[in-house]
């Protein structure tokens, strides 16, 4: 078997290296190359595969699975939201050599200027709760980190499932991070 | 067998003439890999493309009709509104083409290049169409046109035209695969600007912002529910010299409300390049106006 193709066993643990600019969607594709059994490593360091966010870095000679952004000849091209199990089997195939595309995808394509209902919208306390979830805490250290009580803490973590229509943490985190993708605008 | 009083077969054989004069109208960008995408000659040695569907590169192989191969050099590009504008060394003709108006249930035909100088169609009818819009790049899109038609991504950027041959505008995909059409009239207007400076000018305070809610305690004195919280402050950047940080929440510019994006985003058009405006913040828990002046994005 040539040193490619033995890149595509399973269980293969990969060295991935991780570019993203956005902190806590950065946390988010750190975890889930971990979960898949890969090891995330530097941008400078020796990588199997460099995982994009959006854009890739100018000049970058490695094999590249980008997640969205508007350069469509890298090897591997995900839409933004693709989810863990297509990531894995992305960074598996483009480090085996293969080229990557979704089945009648695209990505997401020109459109208009969302704006959530002023009743779903954040306050900047449920803000830095989310970003404190992002980063994997428990209520009780969110709790002690922004020096209110546990009680409080479960309050604005129920609220921002309601207004983010999420069910757990993690789909909290994905769904914030989805929305501000969307809705942030650059002034 | 063929009868030339069956309206079927005159339908068709109208729609072979157009596709047979749209093959003057467009030309393939390729792309590598065998794949191209489909520009639009608009005027004498400018072609039009979908600024989406375009690899960040300065230039392309041109396919123009007929099947001859030119250097097209990209001299604009305008994410707001979808729009770039490429320049051939030679000079192609275009060919002169009314502009028509877009009405949902009127048919509709969408010419791609072929990638050889010749064209490929689409039929189908306008399946809605709506007012002006703001795209999420914050471009404003004249008018809102949706197609009930299918396209191939190589299609993209071509000519879409109504039953007359007059133009309706330039296919592209919007979101969930839907076909749209930016309407010639944004083409019109944003064209000449792209030819003059390559980008679209638009004023900047150099901020990240996000439509958050306003705390309960501070309703009363923001006197609205929502504003628009600083994510990040550019570095140097009108907003930072201001002395706007991150966490700030912006509640007004020069009092337009900072209550809906769209609305601010239109305050921020080439006009208000080097304009001072007041915006009134929430910092700290108390409300209060900063002066800052506007200056202009730099390139994307």
């Amino acid at each position: 078997m040539s040193e490619a193709a033995s890149r595509l066993v399973p269980n293969e643990r990969l060295r991935v290296a991780l570019h993203a600019l956005d902190a806590p969607r950065r946390a988010a594709l750190a975890r889930t190359i971990a979960e898949a059994g890969h090891i995330v490593v530097d941008l400078q360091d020796a990588a199997d595969v460099v995982l994009a966010d959006g854009s890739c870095p100018a000049g970058e000679t490695r094999a590249v699975v980008a997640l969205g952004g508007a350069d469509d000849d890298l090897p591997g091209v995900l839409p933004r939201d693709a989810d863990a199990a297509q990531i894995d089997a992305a960074i598996r195939a483009v480090a085996a050599g293969l080229i990557v595309r979704l089945y009648g995808a695209r990505e997401s394509g020109f459109g208009a200027m969302r704006e959530t209902d002023g009743h779903a919208l954040l306050t900047p306390r449920e803000l830095e709760v989310l970003a404190a979830l992002a980063e994997g805490s428990t209520n009780k250290a969110i709790a002690r980190r922004l020096d209110i009580s546990l009680h409080t803490v479960k309050f604005h973590v129920e609220s921002l499932f309601r207004k983010l229509g999420a069910r757990t943490r993690t789909e909290a985190v994905a769904k914030a991070s989805e929305r501000r993708r969307r809705e942030t605008i650059m002034l | 067998m063929s009868d030339s009083t069956d309206p079927l077969v005159q339908f068709s054989k109208a729609l072979v003439a157009r596709a047979d004069a749209a093959k003057n109208a467009v030309a393939a960008l390729r792309l590598g890999h065998g794949r191209h995408v489909t520009a639009m000659l608009w005027q004498s040695g400018v072609v039009v493309a979908s600024e989406q569907a375009l690899p960040r590169k300065e230039e392309f192989e041109l396919v123009a009709p007929g099947g001859s191969i030119l250097t097209a050099k990209v001299a604009g590009r305008d994410p707001s509104t979808n729009i770039a504008i490429l320049r051939t060394a030679e000079s192609i003709a275009a060919p002169a083409i009314a502009v028509g108006e877009a009405q949902a249930g009127s048919v509709a035909v969408a010419i791609g290049a072929d990638g050889i100088g010749g064209a490929s169609a689409r039929l189908g009818i306008v399946n809605l169409t709506g007012p002006e819009w703001h795209s999420s790049r914050g471009g404003l899109i004249d008018r809102r046109i949706v197609l009930d038609i299918r396209l191939a991504h190589r299609e993209e950027g071509g000519f879409v035209f109504d039953a007359a041959g007059a133009c309706l505008g330039m296919s592209t995909f919007g979101p969930r695969g839907q076909v749209i059409v930016i309407p010639a009239a944004t083409i019109q207007r944003v064209v000449p600007q792209l030819a003059k400076d390559g980008r679209i000018a638009r004023g900047w305070l150099g901020i990240a912002l996000q439509a958050v809610a306003v705390p309960d305690a501070l309703r009363e004195s923001a006197d609205q529910s929502s504003g628009l919280m600083v994510m990040s402050v550019v570095e140097n950047g009108p907003a930072a010299l201001a002395g706007i940080v991150a966490g700030d929440i912006i509640l007004s510019v020069d009092g337009t409300s900072a209550h809906r994006l769209r609305k601010i985003a239109r305050h921020f058009g080439s006009d208000s390049i080097g304009r001072k405006a007041d915006i009134r913040l929430i910092r700290g828990g108390a409300v209060m106006t900063v002066q800052t002046t506007i200056a202009e994005r730099q390139a994307a």
